[in-house]
C-alpha cells in the first residue's frame, strides 16, 4: 500500500508481513487484534488504561529494543513482527521468570482453572522453571470477608489497581515498596478487611492469577427453600443498593443472596434461633415481636422448715423489682426499631433491614418476625451484607431509616434521656453519625481526649481499664448502652478503653451537642453525673481492692469481688452431692451448682457465678438482657428470650436455663395461643430468700462454706497456699 | 509557578522531621487534609528509601555497598561493624547496605542517621554510631570544598553570565541552536543524545507551558563529576538552564538534585538567589519582558530517579517509575508538557561553547573528539578524584597520569569506563580513547565518565555480582524483566561465586543467562533493566577463566569469594529496602 493512498486519519503498517490499515493513535496491540493476530498479555485489559508492565505483548518494530504493543501507537510504515524467534524467546523467558515465583497451581487455577499466567506458561511449554525460586514469601491476607489475597501469586500487573481506581473509583489499592520486594497494598498497607475497601470485587475480577480470589464463605449457598428465588446478577444490579458492585462478583456469590416470598402470616424468623442471614424487605409489612414472657425467675417459699421444697415462678418487674434492674423502657432488638417493655411488638416495612447482628456476628435471632401481608425480601449471607453495607447509597439509606425511626426511641429508651425536648432530638437527627468498627478496633483509648458520646447500636463494646497486672474488663456494652460521658463530664480525658468486640455500630454524638444537651436539660445532667459518680466510685473501690491483693493473682484466678463464694473443704467433703441436690430442690429441680472448680490447697471453690473479670456470658446476648451493673453483679433482665447463648458462653457453667410452661403464640396457628415450654436463664442467687444458702444448709459434713472472697484469698495468700 | 509534587514530599519530610518516621495517624491526617487517597501516600512513601514507615533505630548505619566502596573494603567494614554491635537491639542500631552515596573518591562511605561520612574505618564509624546512639547531633564532613579553577570556566573575572545577558538582549535563539548543532554537543549523562536536537524539538512544540529540567541525580556507582561541577561551576549550570529556557520558550526550570548532596544544594541555592537579586532569574529578566524561574528539587532518593521519565514522575510526586516511550519528554514531559532534560555537565557545556565558540570546543579535545570532560576516577587508583580532561584522551593517560596509577604498586587488572553500566574492560584495552564512538566500538560506553580502577587482586565475578546486585536493589519494580530478572540474575551469579556446579549445569546456566540477558535487554521499559546484563557479559567475555575457576573448581583466584565475610553477608542482602 503506498503512503499516498492512505486516507487522512488512517495509518498503514504491516503486521507479520500483512498490510493493515488502522486509525491513527491505535496501539499495535489493538491493530493486531483487529486484524486477527492475537498477542498474549497479562497486564492488559480492554477496559483499563494500558500500562505495559508485564511486557509479554512485546513485538519487534525494528527499533533498538522490542516494544510493548499495548502501549505502542502505530506509526506510518511501521513493520511489526509479532512472532520472530527474538520476540518468542524474550516472551518465554518472561513467563519462566514469573512462573519461578508463582505458587502453581494458585488458588485461581485450583478453583476455576483459569489462571492466565499458568495457562500461558503451559502453552509455552514451561513445566519446571529453571530460575531460582523466591526465598522470602510475601504472604497471604485473609482479613476480608469476601476476597482472599495471596501476595505470592501477585505478578504486579496493576490490573486490580486500575480496576479499583479507574473502573470503580474507589482508590484503595496501590503498589507498595520497590523492586523485587514491591507488592500491592490496601490503604497504608492495612489488611484488606480493615481497609477502606468496599468489597466491590472489581480487583478480584480483574486479577489474572490467584492473588485476589473470591472467598467461599461457610455455607455460601442459602438453602433454596420454598419461596426462595435465586436470580441473575443483572437483575440485582438494577437496584440502587447494588450500584457500584461488580457483576462478576455478584455472579460468584450467587448462592449468598436469594429473594424470598412469604405469604401473609408466615414465619420469617424465630427468636432464639441461630442463623447467619439478614433480611432486607422489598415489599410488604412484617410484625416483629417477642413471644417469651417478659419476666424473670423468682424463687420463693421455704423460709423455715427443713428441706422444704421451694418454688420458682416467672414474675415481671412491676411485681418484683430488683435493685439492680436498669429500668429500661425499651428492649433493643436486631432491627431498625426497638420494642417497648410493656408491649413488645413493632412493624417493619419496605427498605428495612433486620437480622444484621445475626448475619455479621452469628448471634441468635433476637425476636420473632412474621409476615403481616405478603412479603418479598432479600435474604443474604455475611459477604453480601458486607458489600451492601459498604455501598454508599445503601449505607445512606440505612442511616436515614435509623435517624427517622430509631434514634428517638433509642435515646428515650435510656431513662435519663427520656426528658429530652423533641426539638433537640430533631437537632440530633441532623448531627449524629453512625460509625462502624471492625472486631478489635479501638473506639476510644484510655488517656485519649474525649470528644464524643456514644450509644451502642449493633454489637458489643468492651470497656476495660489498664492495670499494671493486665487489663480489667469493666463491662460489655450492647445495644441501648452508652459510653463516653465520664470523659466529657470529667477531665476531658477517656478513663477507659472502649474496644469493638465484634462488628460494632455506634451512634456518635459530637461533644459539642453533648455539652448543649447537659446544659439545656438539667435532669439529663444530674442523671449522667450520678452515673458518672457511681462509676468513678466503683472504679475507686476496685482500685483499692486490687491494691489489697496482687492484681495478677486476682485476675489469674478469675475470681473477682462482691459475691460470696461457695467453698468446699475437701478434707471433710465425702462427695455425697447433697449440696447439689439441695440446690436443685431449691430451684424447681434445676441445679445452679456444680461441684467442680478451682482448688486452693484442700479447698475447692465450687462453680457459681463469680462475676468474672471478663464476663463472656454477656457477649452475644441478642436482646442485651444479661448485664453487669455498677456493683459488677450480673443480672438477667426480664426480656431474656431463653436462647441459651449465655449459658453456653459461661466458661464455668454457672448459668443454667430454667424451663417454664407458658401460654404462647402457636407458630402453626397465628393468632392462637398454646401451652409451650419457654426457657429463662438463671444464675446462682445465693438463695437470698433463705437465711442460709440451701447448699450450705444441706451439707451433712460441715464441708460447704460461703466465704467472703477477699478475706478468703488474703488468708490463702498469707498462708502461702499454692493454687492447683 | 506551577506547584510541583514536592508538596507531598515536603509534607512527608515535615512529618518525618517531627517523629523520626511516618506514623500511620499522621499519614491518615495528611490524606484527609490533601484529599489524597491513603494508598497513594503509602505507595509513594514506601517507594523512596528516604522515608521510614517504622520508627528508625537510634543509630542507622548504612555502609555503601557499591563498586568503589566495595573495592575499598566496604564488605569487610560492614562485617566488622556487625561484630562490634553484635547483641544490640534493633531499636538501638541497625546495620545495612546502601546504594552508592556519591563519595566514591573517598571510599568507603558510611551513612549514619542520614549523615554521610567518608574514608571510614571500623573505629571511626563505631565512634560516630555510638555518638548517634547517645543522641548527639552528627555533622557531615565535606572534603574538597576549596574553590578549584577549571579550564571549562569561560569567565575568568567576577563578571559571569555574559552569554545569558547577551541572549536576553539579542534574543538570537536560532544562532544558539546553530552553534550547538555545529559543536555537536552531546548529552553528558550517559546516553549522548545530541543536545541541539533536544532543544530544537521542545522549541518547536506549539505549547505555552514547557519545562527545563536539570538532571543532577547522578547515582551510578563511580559517578561523582556532577557533584564537582555543581560545587565549582554552579554558575555555568544555571546559565545553561536559563539559556535553554529562553531558546525553547520554557519559563520554569527545575534542578533535580540527589538528596545526599547537601553541600551542593546549598551552593546552588545561594547562586540562584544571587541570580534572582541581579535579575538573571525570575520575572522580566533584565527588563526584557522575558521570564525564567529556577528552583531546586531535592530527590527523595533512588538511582532510578536518574532515568529521565522516572525523574519527571518523582517531580510530579509519584513513584519514580519510568514511563513507556514514546512519547519522549521533548513532547510529553513534566506534567505532559514539552520538557528539556539534560545532565548537569551538558548544561554547563552550553555557555562554554557559546562564549568561546565552536572552534575552541573542537580544539579542546584530542584526536578529533570535542571539548573537555569531567571524569571521576575511583577504586584502586593512587589519586582518586575528579579530573577535567580533554575528550579523546587515551584512558591510560587518565588512569596513570591524572589518577596516579594503581595504588600500592599493584598491576592494573581491569577498569570500568563508566560504572557498572559500561561493563569491565581488561588492562590490555587501556589505550582506548575517552570518546563516545571509541568506547562503543570497544563494547563499552563513555557514559557519565565514572572510571573505576580494579587492581590485580580483584575478583571479576565478584565485581559482576556486585554490579547486578546494585541494579537489583535499585530496580523500581515496574516491569517484569527488570524486577524479577535482576533478582534471578543475582541468584545465579551468587550460586556461581560460591562454586562447585557440575559442568553440565554450568553449561545450562550459561544458556539460561544468555536467554535472561536477551529478555532483559530487549523487554525492559528503561535503560536500567536493559543494562543489567552488561557487567557479567563483559566479565564472561574478558575474564571467562576466572568465572570457570569459581564455578567448576570452587576456587576464587583472588581468594575473596569464599571468605566468611562474603558468605555471611550474603544472607542479609536480599534487597536493600526492608
Amino acid at each position: 500500500m503506498a503512503a499516498s493512498t492512505t486516507p487522512p486519519g488512517m495509518v498503514d503498517i504491516t503486521i507479520d508481513g500483512a498490510a493493515v490499515r488502522v486509525p491513527a493513535g491505535t496501539t499495535v496491540f489493538d491493530a493486531a487484534r483487529m486484524n486477527g493476530v492475537t498477542i498474549p498479555t497479562l497486564c492488559h485489559l480492554q477496559n483499563e488504561t494500558p500500562v505495559g508492565v508485564c511486557r509479554l505483548c512485546l513485538v519487534d518494530t525494528g527499533a533498538r529494543v522490542l516494544a510493548a504493543s499495548c502501549v505502542r501507537p502505530v506509526e506510518p510504515g511501521m513493520k511489526v513482527v509479532t512472532n520472530s524467534e527474538k520476540v518468542l524467546s524474550a516472551r518465554k523467558t518472561l513467563l519462566e521468570l514469573l512462573m519461578a515465583d508463582h505458587p502453581a497451581p494458585c488458588a485461581r487455577q485450583t478453583n476455576s482453572h483459569d489462571c492466565e499466567l499458568e495457562t500461558l506458561a503451559q502453552a509455552a511449554g514451561i513445566t519446571e522453571p529453571r530460575f531460582a525460586k523466591r526465598t522470602v514469601a510475601r504472604g497471604q491476607d485473609d482479613s476480608s470477608l469476601s476476597i482472599a489475597v495471596d501476595h505470592d501469586a501477585c505478578i504486579l500487573c496493576d490490573r486490580c489497581i486500575r480496576g479499583c481506581d479507574e473502573v470503580r473509583t474507589n482508590f484503595v489499592l496501590g503498589r507498595m515498596g520497590k523492586g523485587y520486594s514491591a507488592g500491592i497494598a490496601f490503604d497504608l498497607n492495612s489488611p484488606m478487611g480493615d481497609s477502606t475497601c468496599v468489597s466491590c470485587g472489581e480487583c478480584m475480577v480483574s486479577c489474572p492469577t490467584g492473588a485476589l480470589t473470591n472467598k467461599s464463605v461457610t455455607g455460601t449457598a442459602i438453602a433454596e427453600g420454598p419461596g426462595a428465588e435465586g436470580f441473575e446478577a443483572e437483575e440485582l444490579l438494577k437496584f440502587p443498593v447494588f450500584k457500584g458492585v461488580s457483576g462478576t462478583f455478584l455472579e460468584l456469590n450467587r448462592g449468598a443472596i436469594v429473594k424470598r416470598r412469604f405469604r401473609k402470616g408466615e414465619l420469617i424468623c424465630k427468636e432464639g434461633d441461630f442463623g447467619s442471614t439478614a433480611f432486607y424487605i422489598l415489599e410488604g409489612r412484617a410484625r416483629v415481636s417477642i413471644s417469651t414472657p417478659i419476666a424473670h425467675v423468682k424463687t420463693q417459699g421455704g423460709s423455715k422448715g427443713l428441706f422444704k421444697r421451694l418454688t420458682s415462678t416467672l414474675v415481671g418487674r412491676e411485681e418484683d423489682t430488683r435493685a439492680e434492674e436498669a429500668g429500661d423502657k425499651t428492649i433493643p432488638i436486631d432491627a431498625a426499631v426497638d420494642l417497648s417493655y410493656g408491649n413488645p411488638v413493632a412493624e417493619l416495612g419496605p427498605g428495612d433491614l433486620f437480622g444484621e447482628m445475626t448475619c455479621m456476628n452469628f448471634y441468635p435471632r433476637s425476636a420473632t418476625v412474621r409476615a403481616e401481608s405478603d412479603v418479598v425480601a432479600y435474604e443474604m449471607l455475611r459477604n453480601v451484607l458486607d458489600i451492601m453495607m459498604k455501598n454508599k447509597t445503601f449505607k445512606a439509606q440505612i442511616d436515614e431509616t435509623y435517624r427517622r425511626r430509631a434514634l428517638e426511641n433509642h435515646l428515650r429508651g435510656v431513662p435519663m434521656f427520656a426528658d429530652l425536648a423533641p426539638d433537640f432530638i430533631e437537632h440530633l437527627k441532623e448531627t449524629v453519625e453512625l460509625q462502624r468498627f471492625a472486631p478489635g478496633q479501638a473506639i476510644a483509648r484510655q488517656g485519649d481526649v474525649a470528644d464524643s458520646f456514644y450509644l451502642v447500636r449493633i454489637g458489643f463494646v468492651k470497656i476495660s481499664e489498664n492495670y499494671p497486672g493486665g487489663e480489667l474488663v469493666l463491662a460489655y456494652l450492647s445495644r441501648g448502652d452508652y459510653f463516653g460521658e465520664i470523659g466529657l463530664l470529667g477531665g476531658g480525658v477517656r478513663t477507659a478503653n472502649c474496644t469493638a468486640l465484634d462488628h460494632v455500630e455506634v451512634v456518635r454524638i459530637p461533644g459539642e451537642d453533648f455539652r448543649q444537651m447537659v446544659e439545656r436539660f438539667p435532669t439529663v445532667r444530674r442523671g449522667l453525673e450520678l452515673v458518672a459518680e457511681e462509676r468513678r466510685f466503683a472504679n475507686q473501690q476496685r482500685l483499692e481492692m486490687i491494691q489489697g491483693v496482687p492484681i495478677d493473682q486476682f485476675l489469674s484466678q478469675g475470681l473477682m469481688e462482691a459475691q460470696s463464694l461457695l467453698v468446699l473443704d475437701l478434707q471433710n467433703c465425702t462427695r455425697c452431692d447433697a449440696c447439689v441436690n439441695a440446690c436443685a430442690d431449691a430451684h424447681d429441680g434445676v441445679t445452679r451448682l456444680v461441684r467442680d472448680g478451682l482448688r486452693f490447697d484442700h479447698y475447692l471453690v465450687a462453680t457459681s457465678c463469680r462475676q468474672c473479670r471478663d464476663p463472656l456470658c454477656m457477649v452475644g446476648c441478642p436482646v442485651g438482657s444479661i448485664r453487669r451493673r455498677n456493683s459488677l453483679e450480673v443480672i438477667i433482665e426480664d426480656w431474656c428470650i431463653g436462647c441459651g447463648l449465655c449459658a453456653r458462653n459461661c466458661p464455668y457453667g454457672n448459668i443454667n436455663l430454667h424451663p417454664f410452661e407458658v401460654m404462647a403464640e402457636d407458630p402453626e396457628n397465628p393468632g392462637r395461643k398454646k401451652a409451650t415450654i419457654k426457657q429463662k436463664a438463671t444464675s446462682c442467687d445465693l438463695c437470698t430468700h433463705l437465711k442460709e444458702p440451701s447448699c450450705v444448709y444441706a451439707c451433712p459434713h460441715d464441708a460447704a462454706h460461703r466465704v467472703e472472697p477477699r478475706q478468703f484469698f488474703q488468708e490463702v495468700i498469707h498462708q502461702g497456699w499454692k493454687i492447683k | 509557578m506551577r506547584e510541583t509534587g514536592a508538596v507531598i514530599f515536603d509534607d512527608l519530610r515535615a512529618i518525618q522531621l517531627r517523629h523520626g518516621f511516618l506514623p500511620k495517624a499522621e499519614l491518615e491526617a495528611l490524606s484527609a487534609r490533601t484529599q489524597t487517597p491513603l494508598y497513594q501516600i503509602h505507595s509513594v512513601a514506601s517507594f523512596y528509601p528516604h522515608f521510614h514507615l517504622m520508627p528508625p533505630p537510634r543509630a542507622e548505619i548504612r555502609v555503601c555497598a557499591d563498586m568503589s566502596c566495595h573495592l575499598n573494603g566496604a564488605c569487610e567494614l560492614r562485617a566488622e561493624m556487625e561484630t562490634r554491635f553484635a547483641g544490640l537491639a534493633k531499636s538501638d542500631v541497625e546495620i545495612r547496605d546502601v546504594s552508592c552515596l556519591g563519595r566514591c573518591d573517598h571510599a568507603p562511605a558510611v551513612s549514619i542517621n542520614d549523615r554521610i561520612f567518608t574514608g571510614m574505618n571500623a573505629e571511626t564509624a563505631e565512634a560516630i554510631a555510638r555518638a548517634a546512639m547517645r543522641g548527639e547531633e552528627l555533622h557531615e564532613d565535606h572534603p574538597q570544598t576549596q574553590r578549584v579553577e577549571c579550564a571549562s570556566d569561560p569567565y575568568d573575572g567576577p563578571e559571569k553570565y555574559r552569554v545569558l545577558r547577551q541572549l536576553i538582549i539579542n534574543k538570537d535563539y536560532d544562532e544558539v541552536l546553530a552553534t550547538l548543532k555545529e559543536s555537536e554537543l552531546r548529552g553528558m549523562g550517559g546516553a549522548g543524545f545530541p543536545t541541539s536536537m533536544k532543544w530544537d524539538l521542545v522549541r518547536k512544540q506549539p505549547v505555552a507551558e514547557k519545562y527545563i529540567v536539570c538532571n543532577a541525580d547522578e547515582s551510578e556507582p563511580g559517578t561523582i563529576k556532577d557533584r564537582f561541577i555543581m560545587t565549582h561551576l554552579a554558575h555555568l549550570v544555571i546559565e545553561g538552564m536559563a539559556i535553554a529556557g529562553l531558546v525553547t520558550g520554557a519559563k520554569q526550570g527545575i534542578l533535580y538534585i540527589r538528596h545526599e548532596y547537601h553541600l551542593q544544594e546549598e551552593i546552588l541555592g545561594e547562586e540562584i538567589r544571587r541570580c534572582y537579586r541581579v535579575g538573571l532569574l525570575g520575572k522580566n529578566l533584565q527588563g526584557s519582558g522575558l521570564d525564567f524561574d529556577l528552583s531546586v528539587f531535592v530527590s527523595p532518593g533512588g538511582y532510578i530517579c536518574g532515568e529521565e521519565s522516572a525523574l519527571i514522575e518523582a517531580i510530579e510526586g509519584h513513584r519514580a517509575e519510568p514511563r513507556n516511550k514514546p512519547p519522549f519528554p521533548g513532547v510529553n514531559g513534566l506534567y505532559q508538557k514539552p520538557t528539556v532534560i539534560n545532565n548537569v555537565e551538558t548544561f554547563a557545556n552550553a555557555p562554554q561553547i557559546l562564549m568561546r565558540g565552536v572552534d575552541w570546543y573542537k580544539s579542546a579535545g584530542q584526536g578529533g573528539s570535542r571539548g573537555l570532560k569531567f571524569v571521576g576516577v575511583s577504586g584502586h587508583c593512587a589519586k582518586p578524584g575528579i579530573y577535567e580532561v580533554p575528550m579523546g584522551i587515551p584512558m591510560r593517560e587518565v588512569l596513570f597520569g591524572y589518577a596516579g596509577g594503581v595504588r600500592g604498586g599493584r598491576q592494573l587488572k581491569a577498569f570500568a569506563p563508566s560504572g557498572p553500566s559500561s561493563g569491565y574492560l581488561p588492562a590490555s584495552m587501556a589505550d582506548v580513547r575517552l570518546d563516545f564512538k571509541a568506547l562503543a566500538d570497544a563494547g563499552s560506553m563513555l557514559g557519565s565518565g565514572a572510571i573505576v580502577v580494579c587492581d590485580d587482586t580483584t575478583c571479576m565475578l565478584d565485581m559482576a555480582l556486585n554490579a547486578v546486585r546494585f541494579y537489583r536493589n535499585e530496580s523500581c519494580g515496574k516491569c517484569v524483566p527488570c524486577r524479577v530478572g535482576s533478582q534471578k540474575m543475582v541468584d545465579l551469579l551468587a550460586r556461581w561465586s560460591q562454586g562447585s556446579v557440575a559442568e553440565a549445569q554450568y553449561r545450562a546456566d550459561l544458556g539460561l543467562l544468555d536467554e535472561l540477558s536477551h529478555a532483559m535487554a530487549q523487554a525492559s521499559i528503561c535503560g536500567l533493566g536493559q543494562i543489567v546484563p552488561a557487567p557479567i557479559q563483559s566479565v564472561l567475555k574478558h575474564f571467562r577463566s576466572e568465572v570457570d575457576a569459581h564455578v567448576l573448581r570452587g576456587e576464587c583466584p583472588s581468594g575473596m569469594c569464599m571468605s566468611a565475610a562474603r558468605r555471611a553477608g550474603e544472607a542479609n542482602r536480599v534487597g536493600i529496602r526492608p
